[in-house]
Formats: structure tokens, sequence, C-alpha cells
């Protein structure tokens, strides 16, 4: 499939420098990373509110950025719909007006039907004569999300489009976005710095840190395969270890990490060949840690892969889940601090197990749950 | 009232209300370039429109001389010309007033622009307006509290104005001789109940300007 969306600028302001290159096919590209990494700027570029220094921007064919070319459509010719960071909707105007806002060209009759149309589809009906100030934030969100897509956009901009919410109901509306998009099936970029967002928002999402891209892969790729150990911790991942290479294959890598061997599987599609005595990071997921249970039969190599054994050095209560902190039974310092592997067992499990009482446990990680992160 | 007391009157009124028109015209247009764009110049325009803040009015007015008088940079081509000269009018006492009021109306209007948050005119770019016309619908309307307290506090400032007008229109009764003249020249000459009128009624429509601005300031927040 070819690319509807192809962004490449460079720009720099004061104390910041944004360079960056990516391309995404039609569907919601999320640009992920911290604050401060450079996502807005690249919005207000795409949008034609700012002007970079170098670069191209095309969408959908339509080319609105060419430096080389001298190419530089304003704003008002691109038609994207921007939904801003606290939606700036118009105080003065209600939210009829707001909503056909972009459409004060258009007849009339044509622009009324239109607004009907998009208060409908987002559940605004009955509202159109309130003001912003008397809708809650929810509704807000709904009337900056339907003015920019009352213009039938070529590609719709939303800049942190669930920050302003609270947890729950951003989780709701996160939900609803994500239907909102699918079913008008416009080409969407958001931003956003909240991995659970990106993921559940984006077909493709584009890693920032500071002013670059770090990494742009469809979101399961992305989830299972982060390119780099800062990628992975600017996801969040729990889990991020430092061990030693033993042996590289193009679908095994066997490391030694506090005095144990363990196997890895190697990425199928990007191989990872270190060579031996390289040093080598990897995650491993907490919730894929198998904890052996002490009334089955002795625990061996043959039938428990990675098998290791460690101590619960402490324990915290997520509601849903308990998160343990184990402490292998190993010389040397812990990798993490005072503890190795950081592991989460669901609330009944931890009951089952009397994890409570008892702290000392055997656990195995298949090779699959081992992933690890190239230098 | 004597004839010159009502003629003070109602030359200041019509040099007040032209003055806040001009002010208008220029201060509000002037403002919004101030607060939003960034060009050659700006930093001398800003200078220049707050000098006359700070400066002594008959400073101002002295320079206004320099500028405008039978003999001034503008004022000789224009005498040369037409034989016409703007001081000594009351077309004077209406310049004096728009230059000594045009630095509150201006650094009230601007700070009210500025108080519009840009991603509104942005969002209006977006949605195909210009920046005319975003200006007009977008950024006016929500500085327009601000705009208006600007226009009272200018209104008050052309009508207490003295010295600038002294220098470049003079006190001729009848003439160029507005209410804060008329007072001074009352007093001057012992006519202690023409100066008492002038006085109660500048000072009537002084409080009708704090309660205007009052209120203003009220609906802003």
């Amino acid at each position: 499939m070819s690319d509807r969306l192809e962004v490449a600028l460079a720009l720099q302001v004061p104390g910041f420098t944004l360079d960056v290159a990516w391309s995404a096919g039609g569907g919601v590209a999320v640009l992920f990373g911290p604050s401060g990494a450079g996502k807005t700027l690249t919005l207000q570029c795409v949008a034609g509110l700012i002007t970079p220094a170098r670069g191209r921007i095309v969408v959908d064919g339509r080319v609105f950025f060419d430096s080389a070319a001298g190419i530089n459509l304003p704003a008002q010719a691109r038609r994207v719909g921007y939904v801003f960071q606290g939606y700036a909707l118009f105080p003065h105007l209600t939210v009829a007006d707001n909503l056909g806002f972009g459409l004060r060209d258009r007849p009339r009759a044509e622009r009324a039907r239109r607004v009907a149309r998009v208060a409908e589809q987002l559940g605004l009906g009955g509202f159109e004569r309130r003001y912003p100030r008397e809708l809650s934030g929810g509704q807000r969100q709904r009337v900056a999300l339907g003015r920019a897509l009352a213009i039938e956009p070529a590609l719709l901009l939303l800049d942190e489009p669930l920050s302003a919410l609270d947890a729950p109901l951003r989780r709701a509306l996160r939900d609803e976005l994500r239907q909102v998009l699918r079913d008008v099936g416009t080409a969407a970029v958001v931003v956003t710095h909240d991995f659970t967002e990106a993921y559940r928002l984006g077909d493709r999402i584009v890693v920032y840190d500071g002013g670059r891209v770090v990494q742009s892969a469809p979101r399961t790729e992305l989830l299972w395969q982060p390119a780099s150990e800062s990628v992975a911790r600017i996801m969040g991942i729990p889990n991020i270890l430092h061990g030693t290479v033993i042996k590289a294959t193009p679908d095994r890598i066997q490391l030694r990490w506090r005095g144990h061997v363990l196997e890895a599987v190697n990425s199928p599609t990007h191989s990872y060949l270190p060579p031996p005595e390289a040093p080598i990071a990897f995650f491993i997921r907490p919730e894929y840690v198998r904890l052996i249970r002490k009334d089955r039969r002795p625990a061996d190599t043959a039938h428990h892969m990675n098998l290791m054994s460690g101590v619960v050095i402490a324990d915290e209560d997520f509601g849903t889940t308990w998160t343990l902190r184990i402490r292998l039974d190993a010389p040397g310092p812990p990798d993490q601090g005072d503890y190795d592997l950081q592991v989460e067992v669901p609330h009944l499990v931890y009951e089952i197990l009397e994890i409570e009482r008892d702290r000392r446990w055997e656990f195995s990680i298949h090779r699959g749950s081992i992933h690890v992160l190239p230098s | 009232m004597s004839p010159d007391t009502t003629s003070a009157l109602l030359l200041s009124l019509r040099v007040d209300a032209l003055a806040t028109l001009l002010n208008a015209l220029v201060g509000i247009p002037l403002a919004y370039l101030l607060a939003r764009r960034r060009f050659r110049g700006r930093a001398l325009i800003d200078l220049l429109t707050t000098l006359p803040l700070v400066l002594p009015p008959t400073v101002t007015g002295y320079y206004l001389i320099v500028l405008l008088g039978r003999r001034g940079w503008l004022g000789a081509p224009v005498y040369q010309l037409t034989g016409w000269s703007v001081a000594f009018t009351w077309y004077a006492a209406v310049v004096a007033a728009t230059v000594m009021a045009l630095p509150l109306l201006v650094r009230t209007a601007k700070a009210a622009f500025e108080s519009v948050d840009r991603d509104l005119e942005r969002a209006a770019y977006t949605l195909g307006r210009s920046e005319l016309r975003t200006a007009l619908e977008v950024t006016l309307p929500l500085a327009r509290n601000g705009i208006l307290a600007g226009l009272v506090l200018a209104f008050s400032r052309a009508l207490g104005e003295f010295g600038a007008t002294l220098m470049l229109a003079g006190n001729i009764p009848g003439k160029t001789a507005t209410v804060p003249l008329a007072i001074y020249t009352a007093v001057q000459t012992g006519e202690e109940s023409t100066a008492l009128v002038l006085v109660g009624v500048l000072t009537a429509l002084s409080c009708l300007v704090i309660v205007a601005a009052n209120r203003l300031g009220a609906r802003a927040t």
C-alpha cells in the first residue's frame, strides 16, 4: 500500500531542533513520546501553522510543503482538521456556530445540514445553542472533534485529545474516539504521551524523543519489538535488564544474566546478531513470569525453560493484580537496585499460592517472553 | 451659563469625540499589530506610542509644534502649499488630545489582544479563515471588553488634556479653549461661578467614566 501521509521536516527553535521523517498509510498514526519531544511542533507544521526550515509534507498526493520545490500551502488551503489540546473552542460562539465555523462560505442550507449531521454523529444533538462554557469536558472534546470533521478534512490532527479529561471519562472517550476515527475513515495523526492511548488509538506508532524519530512501526510490532533500550524506556516497559551474549543465531540468543544462562527467541523479522561477550539489553514482561507451584513435582530444567529462584522482597497491591519484586539467589548486586525482577500475578493466584506468607519461589520464563533490545 | 462656558463645553465634547474616534481607528489596529506581529520598527513604534504617557504634556506639545507648526517639518510644506496651518485651530486640540490619549488605548488594547489564546486564531486558520477575518471574527470580539476599557480611558484622558493642547492650539475662547483651559482662564480672571460650573461638569463626567470602566472590568472577568 502506498503511503497516504509523508512527513519529513527540519526546524530549529531556540533550544530545540526538530528533525524527523516518517510516513503512514491511512488509518491512525500516533506520535508518541515524552513532553517536549517535538510532537505538537510536527502537527503545527503539517497544519501549516508553522513553516519548517526544510522538508516535504504530502497528504494523499497533495503536496502541502516542499522546501526544494518552493511549495508552501497556507493553513487555510490545506483542509486539515485540527483538534487542539484544550480544544480551542470559540467561547463567544454557540456549539452550532463552532461546528459550522469552517463552513462559513457554504450555502446556509448545506451548512445547517452538515452541522446537524456532525452534531448527531457525535451525540451533541440538543446542545446546539449552548456555549462552550456550559458543556462538560467530554462534550467540549466532541465539539472540537466535530468542528474539525465538519469541513470533511483530508487529514485529522489531534493534539493530546484526551489529556484534559479525568481518568474514567478518558478511558470511555478513548474507545469512542477510536470508533469515530474508524467510522469516518479519514487519515489521522494523534499526539499522545500515554502508551496505552497510543496503542488503543493507533495503527502505526511513531516514537519521538528529543526532536527525532527513534522508531516508527505498526503498533503490535512496537509492543513486542522496541528498536532499542531507549524506545523501551520511553514506552515505560518494566524489567529492562542487562546481560552478556553467549551466542546469537537468527532464531535464538543465549545470554548470561545474574549467574543464569537464559535462552531467548531472536526476532524473526529483524534478527539481531551481537558478537559473544557483548553486553545486551532485554526485557521480560512482568505478567509473563511463571511462578512454579510447590505442590507439583519438583521443577526441572527439562520442563521449565529459564528456571530461576529467588525471594520476594516487596509486593504492591494494584487492585486487580499484585506486583512482586524478586531478588534472585545469585551473588552480586541485583539488576534493578534492590531487586532483579518485577512479577505481576492476579489477585486469585496471589491468594491461592499464599504469597503473602510464602516468600521463596522458583519461577520460569518461556524463551518467547524474553525480548532482546538491539543497541 | 455664559456663551463662553457653553462653547467650551461643546468644543470639549466635539474634540473629545473626534479624538476618541481617531484613537479607535488608529489605536486598535496598531495594538493588534504590536500584539501579534513581529516586524521591523516594532520596538520604535512601541516606544513612540508610549512616550506621551511618560513625557510632560508640554514637552509632547513642543514636539507637536516642531512637527506641525507653521515652520514645522510637516507644517511648513503644508503652509507654503495652502496657506493654512493646523496650529491654533480647533483641529490642533483634536491632534493634541489624540496623541495624548493614544498610549492608554494602545497599551490596554494590546494587553487585551495578547490575552486571547493563540490556539483560537490557529483553529480559525485551519478552518479556512484569513488573518484579517480571524482578527475580526475571533480576536476582536474576545478582546472587546479590554478594548472598550481602553477607549474609556482614552476618552477621559482626552477630556482632561491641557498642556499639549495649550502648546499647539492655544487658549482662544470660543475657538480652542476646551473646558480644562476655560477653567484655568476662569480662575485666573476671577470668574468663580464659571469655574465652578465647568469643574462640576468635568467631575460628573469623570464619575460616569469610572463607573463605566468598572462595569467593563467586571464583565471582562
